[in-house]
């Protein structure tokens, strides 16, 4: 099938100029002046309707002119053929799939409807027995309908739909049409791509192939826009705690696409619906600024914020939420052995007092004096040179770590490997001897996990250095294999290691933590190495302000069970979903662990998940999710402030050949169709088949055979 | 056509084009030039009873025949002169000519009015240097102007025919009928026109000339145009002389309008003939001597009857 197309049809309007040679040769048969004759006396003999049937001479010479006429507005209008390669076949029913962004890109003035139009013309066009599945994709790719007839329902369907919040990726619903179209058996199927072909949406790095012979049209809605574009990349929260009330300066990030400067864009920061500060602020073409708003006092519960940045064509980005919470401390209890001296704890708990970020709460006991309730409450306990509690405390201790609470265990002389014994040793990663000397100046530590969290804190280059503590005295820790260890000293030995016990986590520094067997509490990194280790043990997590539209937040009540598996089975789903695992969030809700939730999303969708149904939330739109307890409506909700994937905040547009290109070219030497309709490509094919040169040359000839012809009929009349 | 084909098989005449003659202010010269020239071409001289009585001498004008110089006279004065010589008259020689509307017509060369002109000026002169006695008569719908023929009406015949201008429309019927009363004395008349009446119209017209035993001669003279009808472009076409209009596409007319003005002439000159009228149809893009012929034709035939 070949459609001729024009690159600019508003010259097709010159066609109307046919009518002037029309009116032209009538006109000249009723010419107005009258010719002189000395007598009608004959002429008035000869019957008059014989003469007005005849209203137009010289056809060939009107016919000519009309056609230099034609070509001259056919040749401006510069036609060109969208579909002009073989191997398609052309006759016969087709399968169509008809892919849609709904990016929230596409909320840019004027795209949907273009979209929404370009949709409902391929559908318009459709044979009656041709069929055409409807895909709609931002993130990910989603089937409206299999490929179905009914050309009613899917012009109902696009008519209903609406861009969403996340960001373009063209991988699944190509993934998703290829998937449709292998399982189609007719010989002529086509894929419509209707977008506006952001190039964050492909990186080339997709492989993605349609089948041979399935041909893509590129429909680009993006044409003509400037795509200036203001957005808010991020803000920053600089806390500070100022008379026991934490307060917080927000620093709003803006970036700004486009060749026109902006002048007086007010920033606005809004928290928890009360408008707070209203910042105006000039930007230049092409560039960021930082708005920094006055400081503010969080209040004890969550605290909502939105900032909102002018207003342009794509509004969504204009405006960024999140959620601050004040600062939660860390309970650590410290169990010193009942013979230690006075001050054995001195490094340790001064080290943890210094942290704000978060602060923790220490605590110091003996193991004499241990009381089973002591434990409770406790993030994180420290076994300082102790042995293992004996009796209820004991027991606490241990079921304190399985339900989720740290252990750090710091071997020393006090140390008794004999305390541990029965459900005590589950705890311990491996068994731990005799106290050994370094030799000579000691042992240092020598190989670190970088890639652990305790540790990744210091794997930049010069951002800690271990070798400098030296180690003279440690225990021998002899472990089943090689899972767990986290340090070794440069003899080999273990230095530090860890183990999961059910939901909770057991660190074993096989030294101490102060300045008896090494002089690490001497050492620049001590206070952050103690920091990370407890952070690590307490299972910390700073709650994020803010998450990204299209992440899949895994609300399961521990960090050890989650897990995520994409339903890349289901139908209207691609495997591309296991890119969203990349994106899976842990998060534990304070007081929302175990039961179902109710989920009250920012359109007003009310949800349940866990229970029944997967604890998983996918974050699909901007705003704030508010997260219940089911059958607690009352309930102060958790609330996720969900903002949109900045990338696609970025307009540079990507050639839509390239991405044709692409993903046809699977078999390169199968014929396969792929041709662009859009902006780009269009002229550029235009340009390749260039018809409106062999038009011009043909209203030139057809001009010079109106001249020899004229001038024949002129001669001939005179 | 006839016209052109008599002109083309005439031998020994001098063509002078029309349109050449059209641009000379002095009719008596255009005469004298066509009529001259047209006789210097002929094998014998066409004048018949010419005497030679000396009546007169006048000036020389350029152009005279310096044979006709006297010599003597020149000597005495130191000027040319001419003899003129008394002759006597052969016959009356009247000439009709029509100025209606429609004779100011001319496409293809000059007006058929000046055509007609100079063609009236050039038989004058012919039947003046013949001693015949010359008048004129204009006439469109209406005798116009009217001089009888006298041996010296020459110049009153030329000067009329410099007046003549075409103005109302014409009428054949009337005026001649008016004009007959007049041409009591047996005569030669001249009727120039462009007859646009019907045949039996033209027929009856011209019978009543003919009764009083005149000799008639008709030039009916028609612009190439008008036989040809070689318009292209379609257009309303306007009546000179009733002003009226009708749109024509000439290319679907021309056949039939040639067949219709050819019947139109083959009729009027079988008519004519049928009552003893010499006619002859005079195309204004042909030279005139084809009218001096025609005339010398009948003048000689004229003669012998008599």
């Amino acid at each position: 099938m070949f459609g001729l197309s024009f690159l600019a049809p508003a010259f097709l309007v010159g066609l109307a100029a046919i009518l002037i040679p029309v009116l032209v040769h009538l006109r000249h048969r009723e010419r107005s002046e009258a010719v002189a004759f000395p007598s009608l006396m004959f002429l008035q003999q000869i019957p008059y309707k014989t003469v007005k049937r005849q209203r137009i001479r010289h056809w060939s010479l009107l016919a000519l002119r009309c056609l230099i006429l034609a070509l001259l507005a056919a040749a401006f209008a510069r036609p060109f053929f969208s579909r002009a390669e073989a191997g398609i076949a052309l006759d016969g029913a087709r399968d169509l799939v008809i892919l849609i962004d709904r990016s929230y890109s596409m909320g840019y003035e004027g795209r949907w409807a273009r979209a929404q139009d370009a949709a409902r013309n391929v559908l318009d066009g459709m044979g009656r027995d041709d069929r055409a599945a409807l895909v709609f994709f931002s993130t990910g790719a989603q089937a409206a309908s299999g490929l179905t007839g009914d050309v009613a329902a899917l012009r109902a369907t696009v008519d209903a739909a609406e861009p969403g919040a996340g960001a373009t990726r063209y991988g699944p619903p190509l993934e998703l049409a290829r998937r449709l179209l292998e399982a189609s058996d007719r010989a002529r199927r086509e894929v419509v791509l209707i977008t506006d072909f952001q190039r964050v949406g492909w990186d080339g790095q997709q492989d993605v192939r349609l089948p041979a012979g399935v041909s893509l049209t590129a429909i680009n809605v993006a044409e003509g826009d400037d795509a200036a574009n203001l957005s808010i990349t991020g803000v920053n929260f600089d806390r500070q705690t100022v008379g026991g009330r934490e307060r917080v300066i927000a620093t709003a990030r803006l970036a700004y696409k486009g060749t026109q400067p902006l002048s007086r864009v007010p920033v606005t920061l809004e928290v928890n619906g009360i408008e707070l500060q209203t910042v105006t602020v000039d930007i230049a073409p092409n560039s960021a600024q930082a708005v920094t708003f006055d400081p503010f006092t969080l209040s004890a519960g969550e605290s909502r914020g939105i900032v909102r940045a002018g207003t342009d064509a794509l509004p969504p980005d204009n405006r960024f939420h999140f959620v601050l919470s004040p600062g939660q401390a860390v309970s650590v209890l410290v169990i010193e052995a009942d013979g230690a001296a006075a001050q054995r704890s001195l490094y340790l708990r001064r080290a943890l007092e210094i942290g704000d970020r978060p602060p923790f709460r220490v605590d110091v006991t003996r193991h004499g004096t241990l009381r089973a309730d002591a434990v409770a409450g406790r993030d994180v306990v420290v076994l300082n040179d102790a042995p293992f509690p004996a009796g209820a405390a004991g027991r606490a201790l241990i079921e304190h770590v399985r339900r989720g609470g740290g252990l750090i265990i710091t071997l020393g002389e006090r140390s008794s490997p004999a305390s541990w014994e029965g459900d005590a040793a589950e705890l311990l990663p491996g068994a731990f001897g005799a106290p050994v000397d370094g030799a000579g100046r000691g042992v240092t530590l020598a190989s670190l996990d970088r890639n652990h969290p305790i540790f990744e804190l210091f794997r930049a280059p010069r951002s800690g250095d271990f070798t400098t503590a030296r180690v003279f005295r440690y225990r021998p820790l002899q472990l089943a294999g090689t899972d767990g260890v986290l340090a070794r000293y440069d003899d080999g030995a273990v230095a530090l290691a860890e183990k999961r016990v059910g939901r909770g986590r057991v660190l074993v520094w096989t030294s101490t933590l102060d300045n008896f067997w090494t002089d690490i509490a001497l050492q620049p990194v001590y206070l952050p190495f103690v920091h990370q280790l407890a952070r690590h043990a307490a299972g910390y997590a700073e709650s994020r302000p803010w998450f990204t539209a299209g992440q899949v937040l895994d609300l399961a009540a521990t960090r050890d069970s989650m897990a995520f598996a994409p339903g890349g089975d289901e139908p209207g789903t691609t495997s591309e979903m296991a890119e969203k695992a990349a994106a899976v969030t842990a998060t534990t809700l304070p007081g929302l662990a175990g039961g179902e939730l109710v989920v009250l999303a920012p359109g007003g969708t009310r949800t349940t998940i866990g229970g029944d149904h997967p604890r998983v939330l996918e974050l699909a739109e901007q705003g704030f999710y508010e997260l219940r307890p089911a059958g607690q409506a009352n309930a102060a909700p958790y609330t996720v402030a969900v903002n949109l994937d900045l990338a696609e905040s970025d307009l540079t547009p990507i050639d839509p050949q390239e991405l044709v290109a692409a993903a046809t070219a699977a078999d390169p030497g199968a014929a396969v169709a792929a041709t662009a309709a859009s902006a780009g490509s269009i002229e550029d094919h235009e340009r390749r088949q260039a018809f409106w040169r062999y038009l011009l040359i043909a209203a030139l000839l057809a001009l010079a055979a109106e001249t020899a012809l004229a001038g024949r009929l002129s001669r001939s009349a005179s | 056509m006839p016209s052109a084909t008599a002109a083309n098989a005439m031998p020994g005449a001098r063509f002078l084009d029309p349109r050449v003659l059209a641009r000379l202010d002095n009719l008596e010269l255009i005469a004298r030039t066509v009529v001259e020239g047209f006789i210097n071409g002929l094998h014998r001289s066409p004048y018949l009873g010419l005497s030679l009585d000396f009546a007169e001498h006048r000036a020389y004008i350029p152009g005279d025949d310096i044979r006709r110089i006297d010599w003597r006279l020149y000597a005495r004065t130191d000027r040319f002169y001419v003899k003129q010589f008394e002759a006597d008259t052969n016959a009356n020689v009247s000439i009709l000519l029509d100025v209606s509307r429609s004779m100011s017509y001319g496409r293809e060369g000059i007006p058929k009015l000046d055509y007609a002109r100079i063609l009236a000026a050039c038989l004058a002169y012919f039947s003046q240097k013949q001693r015949d006695r010359i008048g004129l008569a204009t006439f469109d719908r209406d005798v116009v102007e009217y001089i009888p023929p006298a041996a010296g009406h020459f110049e009153l015949v030329l000067h009329a025919l410099d007046r003549a201008r075409a103005g109302e429309p014409g009428e054949l019927r009337a005026p001649l009928a008016k004009l007959a009363e007049n041409y009591r004395r047996r005569g030669i008349l001249i009727l120039i026109s462009d007859f646009y009446e019907e045949p039996d119209a033209v027929r009856e017209a011209v019978r009543r000339l003919r009764n009083r035993g005149n000799d008639l001669i008709v030039f009916h003279v028609m612009d190439a145009a008008e036989l040809e009808f070689p318009f292209q472009d379609a257009a309303n076409f306007e009546d000179l002389e009733t002003g009226t209009r009708i749109p024509v596409i000439p290319e679907y007319v021309r056949a039939r309008y040639r067949e219709l003005v050819t019947n139109h002439i083959a009729t009027l000159q079988r008519m004519l003939g049928e009552d003893a009228v010499d006619y002859t149809l005079m195309n204004t893009s042909t030279p005139l001597d084809q009218a001096l012929f025609t005339y010398l034709a009948t003048r000689e035939r004229l003669n012998r009857v008599r």
